[in-house]
This record gives structure tokens, C-alpha cells and sequence, in this order.
């Protein structure tokens, strides 16, 4: 039984939404902050960004497969999960999920299908046996890689991503709007909470590719692009002011009308959420991050190239932190307070095993980079020979000596 | 490059718009199909109860309470309500004027003990708390699937068999009402006893309550005195400010109660 | 157009499966679903008839027990409702007639629920101040010693 401070309602001492609940936006925000950096060279053609664009998608793509996970895990009735989209009452946010999910999963499955169809092609034509029957059904047996065809693939790419980033930016919106339009809970309702959510999954995105790229560069062999690393820095730290100005304005703001609810919450912040919000969120999390990447960015041309991936690697780092914790401290934080607006529950401890444990936990943020393996091994995140532009000229691999049924409807 | 003719590619065309012309039939087809079934009505069976006749409220006097439980009791034999949580509950103030003191002892369903607090007291009261089976509310605004609706009667009901267990009405509720039942996995709550009222009957609270704190009538009958009461009384409702529009009233509710 | 074919082919392949989502719905939408409102309106009839009723009220009572219905309605217990302190109705005649009979709660913790003093209660409240009740201490003393639980004003 939890101890409870105060007086809470005798139905509110439970948390209802654990640990899975705060998987749930951290994982869409690594879905929407991957898409909003290949966004920004396949609809805005930032050229900075391309040694970083296919393992963007590649990782968006990942962590949407294991997106919808936390909440069947979730779930009291996990078989019941499909009625969210068999009858999904209209006013309400989370019934959303089904469509944005799908929709935005459609959007992405076809961007990748453009993008990487050269490389399927070129694995059907390659490969023998089932691997080629794998490859030629993907492809929907066509092999058409002329100058025109790559043209028309990449204005489907652009109207893609123009389609996409708005989709991406609703998936991870909405969870921000489930939380913020709960009038019930004064921790939660705001309207800036969508905007924190989204800015927030730009941090944990931009940092995770930060990490990711460094990884795969030096798996692959090829060497780290400075211009890269610090464009995505630079992009880091724009977000990360945005995010913090709008974390800690919702405070000020509060504290300054010292609203009905301000006494409970200042208490709140001050004993259950002293370390996962004053220590990780703002500090370890928050200022470190800050001056690490202003540094990374204002002296971008004195520093060395180990230094700048170092300071930017530390930064990501601690951004993953804060973007953990601001998830834990919404989502549980929220709940450690009664309705009532007297009383607070001790802080909640998640269970190791089980359906909502930690074990789950950390296997389901494991599983995106299992997933990103598997999809190097099938179709290679990187182009073959480091690097002709999708769409923008001749493909990559020789079309000499195709194999018949090549052409044939 | 293809080395098909003409011929081939406008045989491809045709084939490829044939399809799409039936599929896009057939999509509306069903989906105009699902939308019909959907809409027949199978007729209410011989029941007398029509609940187009009734709209249900509830009506609780502060002054009256004495803090017994018995309606705690009562609620959790009648609808086999879990251990730990409550469908209704009863909240103790003590109130100076400097501090305040609340608490609800196993939502009071023992009764109450005396209670030293560390100020100096000048009123006590009991407050009972029920589901306020809002007009507006935001429960069933959120529910994802529809199983949280509100009857034409005026009351709010949970179907289990498709709540899906994800508990976002339980945060929803800004009176801590709705639980999710230890043992179903679904959302659980008070429903006015549902089963009883459209029977004749009170729900099980108000017939026991000896002191008749608690009232439940019909704003749809002439005469009806929790009708009167509401109509011609001061009553007042918990977070007002919220407009979820309460359908429990207060009479002589303290400020300190939230 | 002719380097467009795999654009056609994709697109074919999206509307398919839309289509098979869309049908599966049709299905599995249930009948009764947003008849008055987005919910199954079959639940309605289902929650009117979810349990039987437990408790009936002293009305019910006073059908067999017309003494004791009589003493408590000219008493200071006319109010208070037989099952407070008896078992619900329900506990005591079961569906098919037969009576069982309910355990009688005499304990002292019984009546002390409701008339033990407590700052709370309204004042004109008949309570009692345990520690001073007529000549001595009653605490955890068997009230019905000197009180008829029907009448027990004395």
C-alpha cells in the first residue's frame, strides 16, 4: 500500500498509467525526431544532413514498429486492443492512435520503399532462390531504374515527406493533447503541452541520431562529417531552448498565479520529484546539455573535429536523460497527486518483471536497434559505395547483364 | 525500359482502372453496408421501464450526516465492489481557522474514529462522495472504444465487455469516482445501482442511509422532492468551475470541500 | 506514365489493403453500436439486469415482521432502515423462497458506529459521550442491555 501525505481521494492513491505510459512518448519521440531530421533533407534539401537522412528514416521506421507495444502491454484487456479502431469513439484523443499510427506507418512504409528501391532492385537481381522471390515481390516486380523513373521517385519522396512530417508531428502531438487536455489533473492540463511533447521528441530524436551515426560511421568504416555533426548540434541546442523556455514557463506561470493547484504541485516538485525533475530534468539534463552545445556551436570553427563529437556525443547523452525524465515526471508525476489537491502518494516503483516492468522496459527501447540490424542485413542502411543521392542521378550499381522477366509485366 | 507496345501498356491501364473502379465500388459498398446495420433497432423486449421517462438526480444534505458508513457497506454487498476500492465514500472535515484536517478511513465504510489534530477546531462535518454522474463529463469525452456513455436517464454506465482497460476516464474524473477493477482489468464505478432503479427501487446507499442524508429522485416527476429541493433550494455542486454539471447536489456544502 | 508503373503498382497495393481493413470493420462493428451515441446500446438492457437486488428496504420487511415493524415505527428508530443493522434482504429470503436465517450483530461496536460522540455529527444527533454514559464508562459494553434495538429510547 502506497503512503499517502495529506488526503487523497481513497480511489486516487493507485497509478493507474506506469511505466509503460512513459515508454509510449518516449519511443514516438524518437519516431517523430528521426522523421523531422530526414525530413530536413528529403523536403528541404539541407544538404548537411545527408550522411544522416537514410539512417534517420531507417531508425524512425524501427522505433514505429515497437511504437504500439507499451500500450498492448498496457492495456487491462490487450485483447480488446482493436476495438480502438473497430469503434473509436470521435471525441476522444487516444482513440486517435489508431488512425495517426496507421496512416503515418503507411506514409513512412512507402518513403522507404521509394528511397530504398534502388537497393532492392539491385539485391533481386543478386540474389538467388528466396531471397530473390524476397526481394522481386518487394519491388512488386519492377525494375525500372532509368534517369526518368528515379526522377518520379524522388517527387514521391518530396510529397512523402511533406505528407509525413505533419503526420509524424500529430503522432507524437496527440499524446502531448491526451495529457494536456485533461482538465482533472492541474500537473497535466495545459495547452502548451502538445508543443513541450513535440519539441521535446525533436531533443530525443536529433540526440539520438547524434549517437546513432557515430555507431554506424565507424561500424561501416566511413569517416564521421563534421558539417553533420555540428548542423545536428546546432539543431539539438535550438530545440533544447525551446523545450526548456517552455518546461519552465509553464512553471513560472503557475508559481505567479499561485492557482487552486500551485500548493499541491510545489510540493509535489519539491519531495517526489526533487531528483527526477530539479536534478535530471533541469540540471544534469537541461543546463549541461546547454552549455555543452553552446560551446559545440558558437566555437563550431576553433574546435577540433574529436572535440566537437565528444562534446556532442556527452550532450546527446544527457538530452536521452532529460527526456526520459520529463516523461517519467509528467506521466507519473501527474499521478502522485490526488485530486483531491491535499494529499500526495509516495513515489511510485515500478515492477522488474511483469507485463509494465523495467526488464520490459529496457527491452522494448533495445528492440529499435535490433530491428535497425536487421534491416542493415536486408537492405543496407547506406548506400552501396558511400554515396550517390537517391533520386538525384544515375543509380549506383550497373544495370548490365539483368536477368529475364526483368522488363516483362 | 519496357519493350511491351503500345497494345500492352493501354491492356495494363485498363486492368489496372478496372480494378480500382471495383475495389472503389466495393469499398463503398461496405462501408454503407456497416453503416445501415448498425443503425437498425432492435426493439427494448416487453420491459416496462422506458428511459425516455426519467432523469435521474441525487441529492445529499451535509448536515445530516453522521458519518456511520452504512452506506459504504451497503454499495460494497450490493454490487460486490473490491477491497481498497470504493464506488462511494465518506470524507471527514475538521476545520479551523487556520488549517484544515480531512480524512476518509477506509473510505469510511467502519465508521469513524475520534481524531486529535494539531489546531484549534471549530467545525467538523461529513461529506458522502459518489459518482456526480455529470452531464458533460469528461469520462466519457475520453473513452477511446465507447464503453463509457451516458444513458438517456442521466446515467453514466461502463459496458466491460468492450472497455478495454486503458484508464484514461479513470484520470479524466476530477472527483477520483472510477477505479479499474483489480480483478476484470476494466473501468469500475459507481452506477446509482442501475440495476435497481429501473426497477422502482433506490440504489442501496440511499435506502439504508438512517438519517436520509442522501436522496435520489426524478427531475421528471411532478413533486418529486429532490426535484423540488434542487428547484427551489440552494444547493451547490462540487468543482462548479469545471462545468462538468454534476447531477449529485449539495445542501450546505463547506467551502474546504473540493 | 511509363516510368510511373511501379508508382501505379504501390498505389494498387494500398487500396487493396484499405479495402480488407475497411470489410474486416464492416464485420466486426458490433450491431447495436451508435444507436443513441458511441457506445453498444445492448449494454443498456444488460446493466438493468446485471444483478438482483440486495437490499428492499423496511417496506419489505414489515411483510413478515409486523411486530418488530411496528415497535421501530413509533420508536426513535423509525428512520433507520431494518438492514442497517440486519442483514440485506437479499442475504436473508434467496430467489427461490427459502429464508435463511441472518446473523444478528449485538455487539457493542454496532451501535457505537453511529453514537459514539464525534465532533462531526450534528449536534442534535443523539451521541453519546462513552466515558460518561448515565452513571459509568460504557465503553465496549453490550448497549442492549439496557436498549431495545427497536425502541430504544427510554
Amino acid at each position: 500500500m502506497p503512503e499517502i501525505t495529506g488526503f487523497a481521494f481513497p480511489n486516487d492513491i493507485h497509478v493507474t498509467w506506469s511505466l509503460m505510459i512513459v515508454m509510449y512518448p518516449y519511443i514516438t519521440g524518437f519516431v517523430a525526431g528521426s522523421f523531422i531530421v530526414t525530413s530536413l533533407y528529403h523536403l528541404f534539401d539541407r544538404q548537411e544532413f545527408k550522411p544522416v537522412a537514410r539512417l534517420a528514416m531507417a531508425t524512425s521506421f524501427a522505433f514505429l514498429l515497437v511504437a504500439s507495444l507499451p500500450l498492448q502491454l498496457h492495456l487491462g484487456q490487450p485483447q480488446r486492443g482493436p476495438y480502438v479502431i473497430i469503434t473509436p469513439n470521435p471525441t476522444s484523443a487516444m482513440a486517435g492512435f489508431g488512425i495517426l499510427y496507421s496512416f503515418y506507418l503507411l506514409v513512412l512504409v512507402l518513403e522507404l520503399w521509394f528511397v530504398w528501391r534502388p537497393e532492392i532492385i539491385d539485391r533481386a537481381r543478386r540474389s538467388r532462390g528466396f531471397a530473390r522471390v524476397f526481394y522481386s515481390t518487394l519491388a512488386l516486380r519492377t525494375y525500372d531504374l532509368s534517369p526518368e523513373a528515379l526522377e518520379v521517385d524522388h517527387k514521391a519522396i518530396k510529397i512523402l515527406a511533406g505528407i509525413g512530417l505533419p503526420a509524424a508531428c500529430m503522432l507524437h502531438g496527440y499524446v502531448g493533447f491526451i495529457f494536456g487536455a485533461i482538465k482533472a489533473n492541474p500537473w497535466w492540463s495545459t495547452p502548451l503541452m502538445p508543443v513541450i511533447f513535440l519539441l521535446s521528441a525533436a531533443v530525443s530524436g536529433i540526440a539520438l541520431l547524434i549517437l546513432l551515426y557515430q555507431v554506424f560511421a565507424r561500424i561501416d568504416g566511413r569517416p564521421v562529417v563534421a558539417t553533420c555533426v555540428s548542423a545536428l548540434a546546432s539543431w539539438l541546442w535550438f530545440f533544447l531552448i525551446l523545450t526548456i523556455t517552455l518546461e519552465q514557463l509553464e512553471l513560472i506561470v503557475m508559481a505567479y498565479e499561485k492557482s487552486e493547484s500551485w500548493i499541491i504541485i510545489s510540493q509535489l516538485l519539491t519531495t517526489r520529484l526533487a531528483f527526477s525533475y530539479v536534478t535530471m530534468q533541469m540540471i544534469v539534463g537541461g543546463l549541461i546539455p546547454l552549455i555543452l552545445l553552446a560551446v559545440v556551436v558558437l566555437m563550431n570553427r576553433y574546435l577540433h573535429d574529436k572535440v566537437r563529437n565528444t562534446l556532442a556525443t556527452v550532450a546527446a547523452l544527457l538530452c536521452l536523460l532529460q527526456v526520459f525524465a520529463m516523461r517519467w515526471n509528467i506521466v507519473i508525476g501527474g499521478q502522485l497527486l490526488s485530486k483531491s489537491l491535499r494529499g500526495l502518494r509516495s513515489p511510485f516503483e515500478p515492477e522488474i518483471f511483469g507485463r509494465e516492468g523495467v526488464l520490459m522496459a529496457i527491452a522494448l527501447f533495445v528492440a529499435p536497434f535490433v530491428i535497425l540490424w536487421i534491416f542493415d542485413r536486408v537492405l543496407g542502411i547506406e548506400e552501396p559505395g558511400g554515396g550517390v543521392a537517391d533520386g538525384h542521378g544515375p543509380p549506383a550499381v550497373p544495370t548490365a547483364g539483368e536477368p529475364a522477366g526483368s522488363h516483362a509485366p | 525500359m519496357s519493350d511491351c507496345h503500345d497494345g500492352c501498356d493501354s491492356s495494363r491501364r485498363d486492368f489496372i482502372s478496372f480494378t480500382m473502379r471495383l475495389t472503389g465500388g466495393a469499398v463503398v459498398m461496405v462501408a454503407g453496408a456497416s453503416a445501415l446495420g448498425s443503425s437498425e433497432a432492435p426493439k427494448p423486449e416487453g420491459e416496462a421501464y422506458d428511459w425516455n421517462e426519467h432523469l435521474w438526480a441525487y441529492l445529499v444534505d451535509t448536515t445530516k450526516c453522521i458519518g456511520c458508513g452504512s452506506c459504504v457497506r451497503a454499495c460494497k454487498a450490493e454490487n460486490d465492489v473490491p477491497e481498497g476500492f470504493f464506488r462511494t465514500w465518506i470524507e471527514r472535515y475538521v476545520v479551523g481557522m487556520e488549517d484544515s484536517h480531512v480524512d476518509s478511513p477506509n473510505g469510511g465504510m467502519d465508521g469513524f474514529a475520534p481524531v486529535q489534530v494539531g489546531f484549534v477546531a471549530t467545525k467538523s462535518f461529513f461529506v458522502p462522495k459518489i459518482c456526480n454522474h455529470c452531464r458533460a463529463t469528461p469520462c466519457t469525452q475520453v473513452c477511446p472504444v465507447g464503453a463509457s456513455y451516458r444513458t438517456k436517464d442521466g446515467v453514466v454506465l461502463v459496458d466491460t465487455d468492450s472497455c478495454i482497460g486503458c484508464g484514461y476516464c479513470v484520470q479524466a474524473c476530477p472527483y477520483g469516482s472510477r477505479f479499474i477493477h483489480p480483478a476484470t482489468h476494466t473501468a469500475s464505478k459507481c452506477t446509482w445501482c442501475y440495476h435497481r432503479i429501473t426497477k422502482g427501487l433506490k440504489p442501496a446507499c440511499v435506502t439504508v442511509c438512517p438519517t436520509q442524508a442522501r436522496q435520489f429522485g426524478d427531475l421528471k416527476k411532478e413533486g418529486d422532492p429532490v426535484r423540488v429541493a434542487i428547484e427551489h433550494e440552494r444547493v451547490q455542486i462540487l468543482q462548479g468551475h469545471l462545468l462538468t454539471e454534476p447531477q449529485c447536489y449539495y445542501t450546505h456544502l463547506d467551502k474546504e470541500v473540493r | 506514365m511509363e516510368h510511373a508503373r511501379h508508382v501505379f503498382r504501390i498505389v494498387l497495393v494500398v487500396v487493396v489493403m484499405l479495402t480488407v481493413v475497411l470489410l474486416a470493420r464492416g464485420f466486426l462493428v458490433p450491431k447495436t453500436y451508435g444507436m443513441y451515441g458511441p457506445y453498444r446500446f445492448a449494454n443498456v438492457a444488460e446493466q438493468r439486469n446485471a444483478r438482483t437486488p440486495l437490499y428492499a428496504g423496511a417496506a419489505a420487511c414489515a411483510e413478515c415482521h409486523a411486530d418488530e415493524a411496528a415497535k421501530r415505527a413509533a420508536g426513535a428508530h423509525k428512520t433507520v432502515n431494518c438492514e442497517v443493522c440486519h442483514a440485506p434482504l437479499g442475504a436473508h429470503v434467496k430467489a427461490d423462497g427459502s429464508v435463511v436465517a441472518p446473523p444478528i450483530d449485538r455487539s457493542f461496536t454496532l451501535c457505537a458506529r453511529c453514537h459514539r460522540k464525534l465532533a462531526g455529527r450534528p449536534a442534535r444527533f443523539p451521541q453519546v459521550d462513552l466515558d460518561q454514559h448515565v452513571n459509568a464508562p460504557v465503553e465496549g459494553k453490550v448497549c442492549l442491555q439496557c436498549h431495545d434495538p427497536h425502541s430504544p429510547k427510554p
